[in-house]
């Protein structure tokens, strides 16, 4: 190495390093920081020495039905906003893009709406909506006639999701039909033309033209999906209240936090709910394994 | 090739600044002149309520006339506060003085991160009524100064207009609010409104006084939660089934656990229930015209209730502002900001507490009750002079176990759990 490599090494590493450093200290560390924890019994409230135990906490959460009832969740959300945001997204795009209705920058406006919310707000809104004598229950007494009718679905744990996956769709698919749109934007329309002079249907444009162009937009969709899906904390926590409602649409997310923050009893609650988020970042690295393979599966081109 | 050096040093130099200077100063970052005294300190409140105003009030008006003492502060509420608070304690960010309480849910991580601080030596007679304040550790240790005396958790508010208009009166046994069920009924009424939908009312504003009276142990709780007891006892099985009772009874509605706190109060202020249960800090939310009628009572006597513990109510410390160890370790800090909790404490304020309704009774030497005070908080200082006192359910049972606890009350009411499975969860979760 010369000095003017040297010198182009040392002007290099003075650019790198400011991002190095912060990138070390900002993400770096507390992905070390939570792997480490998760291994031990430290609790750093309390402080004390670090004492290694091993798989320990990991075998506790594959023993927790609290754990698999919150991953079950979440894999209900990653479904609702793979096979529901998005697909919904596509086919809404489609229809402004086509312009198959009128007032196309209204429906466009309208469902890409929720965006501008916080999510709190959504949350609330939600919440309100099913509330005892909401304008749900208001509607079901309406149609039944029955004026006790309630609507009990946050209730069970078999079926609060239905109502926050209408929530996560009526939230989420207005970003995606976004995404979609401009990307058809982009697309050749004498493509479209010719496949429509042939004799091809809206139908199977969409299906045999649009969806295969699109098929590298889909997968970084459902890359974005999965991810988000996985990490959601704040509508699911903002539309249930604390209780019963919480403890049926409980996510892992809400679990590490509720565990890690919440949960005095458990000297270790800090370790343990570090090993939750690690699972959190395993399940999503496997999701979005799968969805890579799966998208070139499908079209090793496009993807 | 000088100016590519230049130019490359000078991106260099803007890079390290703008890292330097996007931290940037917040509200409580500020650097502070070096001859303050400076007060790290976590307020509860936000901007959009009474108790954040005033705190914000009160901190300027604290500091224009101690120039020398500056109180940084970080005001946050409810779940934002919590978490807050442990992840400050977690990353060793303590602060100096901090609103905390001495039990399960508010004293939980001072008492963990062992920053507790005993303030008897600290206290000042002539100001506080130290006969007032209640121990809070094994010795005695008074751990916060309570904002007020008891925190009464379990009161049934009676909207005594609307249960006339009925043709009935202030019911003495839980039979006379079975009795109220046809009438409110045909009205269209709720008997006993509660915030079902919120885990914890049913463990803070209800469990708490059925298992005390219907053991005829008012420390039921706390004895169980230190191993006397368990809750899979018969007792607090049959507690949990009186839930049941009550919805089957029509008293309290199978709907109560979708009604949120805000719900329940409107409902109440609203003429749409005879009863609502709630905490004393309710008070000042119902509408004024109605809580001139409203009367805060205790529960009526209830189906297997013990003579030991008739007529009380369940109540816990109040919370307060009160010193961490890292606060009290510099002497100077330690007495500006005991001075600050004074000013804070002052007459004038307390007396616009106990006009708001935020707190029972104060806990001041030589305190005048103010006259205008409105007639459902001179009710509420009367039941907390008449009332005996029972345990809090979550002063005490904390974390998964509580939670259980609170998600299987709800599951109960709506019909979807015994008490026996509840009371069983909570103990496989307590772990012994």
């Amino acid at each position: 190495m010369n000095r003017r490599d040297r010198q182009r090494v040392g002007i290099f590493l003075g650019m790198v390093a400011p991002g190095l450093v912060i990138y070390l200290f900002i993400v770096a560390y507390p992905i070390f920081y939570s792997v480490a924890l998760s291994f031990s019994d430290f609790n750093p409230n309390a402080g004390g020495a670090w004492n290694l135990i091993g798989f320990t906490h990991y075998q506790t959460m594959i023993q927790d039905p609290y754990f698999w009832h919150s991953l079950k969740n979440n894999m209900i959300v990653v479904g609702v906003s793979v096979f529901g945001q998005i697909p919904l997204g596509l086919l809404l795009a489609y229809i402004l893009y086509r312009k198959m209705v009128k007032g196309v920058n209204f429906f466009q406006s309208m469902v890409f709406l929720p965006q501008f919310l916080s999510t709190i707000v959504i949350g609330l809104l939600w919440r309100r909506m099913f509330s005892a004598d909401g304008p749900v229950a208001t509607l079901m007494q309406w149609f039944t006639g029955d004026p006790r009718a309630q609507f009990d679905l946050m209730l069970q744990a078999d079926t609060v999701m239905y109502p926050i996956g209408f929530a996560l769709i009526w939230m989420y698919t207005g970003f995606y039909m976004v995404i979609f749109l401009a990307n058809m934007q982009k697309i050749d329309g004498e493509m479209l033309e010719a496949a429509m002079i042939d004799g091809a249907n809206e139908v199977q444009v969409f299906f045999r033209l649009m969806v295969p162009l699109l098929a590298g937009t889909i997968l970084v969709s459902t890359i974005l999906a999965i991810a988000g899906s996985l990490k959601g904390f704040d509508l699911i926590f903002a539309i249930t209240t604390q209780g019963l409602q919480r403890n049926n649409a409980m996510v892992l997310p809400i679990y590490m936090y509720q565990t890690a923050f919440q949960d005095f009893t458990n000297p270790m609650r800090f370790a343990y709910g570090s090993a939750i988020s690690n699972a959190i970042v395993v399940v999503s690295f496997v999701l979005i394994g799968i969805s890579n393979w799966v998208g070139k599966k499908l079209d090793p081109e496009e993807v | 090739m000088r100016t590519k050096r230049f130019a490359t040093l000078l991106v260099v130099l803007l890079a390290v600044a703008g890292m330097v200077f996007a931290g940037g100063g917040g509200q409580s970052t500020a650097a502070p002149a070096e001859s303050k005294i400076v007060v790290n300190t976590m307020a509860y409140g936000d901007n959009s309520n009474a108790e954040g105003q005033s705190w914000v009030r009160i901190v300027e008006s604290f500091e224009r006339q101690n120039p020398n003492i500056d109180i940084q502060y970080e005001l946050l509420y409810d779940e934002a506060y919590h978490q807050k608070v442990s992840a400050r304690l977690a990353a060793g960010d303590v602060p100096h003085l901090a609103y905390m309480g001495a039990d399960a849910r508010w004293g939980a991580p001072w008492s963990e991160s062992a920053q507790q601080v005993d303030h008897r030596p600290f206290l000042d007679g002539n100001y506080y009524d130290l006969g007032l304040i209640p121990p809070m550790g094994s010795n005695g240790e008074i751990w916060e100064i309570p904002l007020g005396t008891s925190n009464i958790t379990t009161v049934l508010y009676m909207n005594g207009a609307l249960v006339e208009s009925l043709g009935f009166d202030t019911p003495e046994t839980y039979a006379d609010l079975v009795a109220m069920v046809p009438a409110a009924r045909a009205a269209g009424l709720t008997v006993v409104s509660i915030d079902g939908a919120d885990g914890w009312a049913w463990g803070s504003c209800l469990m708490s006084t059925f298992i005390a009276r219907l053991s005829g142990d008012a420390n039921w709780v706390s004895k169980a939660v230190a191993g006397q007891y368990k809750f899979t006892d018969q007792v607090f099985v049959d507690s949990l089934n009186l839930i049941t009772r009550m919805v089957n009874d029509g008293v309290m509605d199978e709907s109560a656990v979708l009604v949120d706190y805000g719900t329940n109060v409107a409902n109440f202020s609203n003429g749409k229930a005879l009863f609502m249960v709630q905490g004393q800090w309710a008070a000042g939310g119902i509408d004024p015209t109605v809580a001139e009628n409203t009367l805060m009572l205790a529960w009526p006597q209830l189906p297997g209730e013990k003579p030991a513990t008739a007529g009380t109510v369940a109540a816990a410390i109040q919370v307060g502002y009160g010193l961490t160890k890292a606060g009290a370790a510099d002497p100077a800090v330690r007495d500006a900001a005991l001075k600050f909790v004074q000013f804070y404490y002052s007459h004038e304020e307390t007396a616009q507490r106990l006009i708001d309704g935020a707190i029972v009774a104060p806990i001041l030497k030589n305190f005048q009750v103010p006259a205008e005070l409105p007639t459902i908080n001179k009710r509420k200082v009367t039941l907390a002079q008449t009332a005996g006192v029972t345990d809090v359910i979550d002063a005490f049972l904390g974390g998964a176990p509580n939670d259980a606890l609170n998600a299987g009350m709800q599951q109960i009411a709506a019909g979807r759990a015994t008490g026996t499975e509840v009371a069983a969860e909570v103990e496989r979760l307590l772990g012994r």
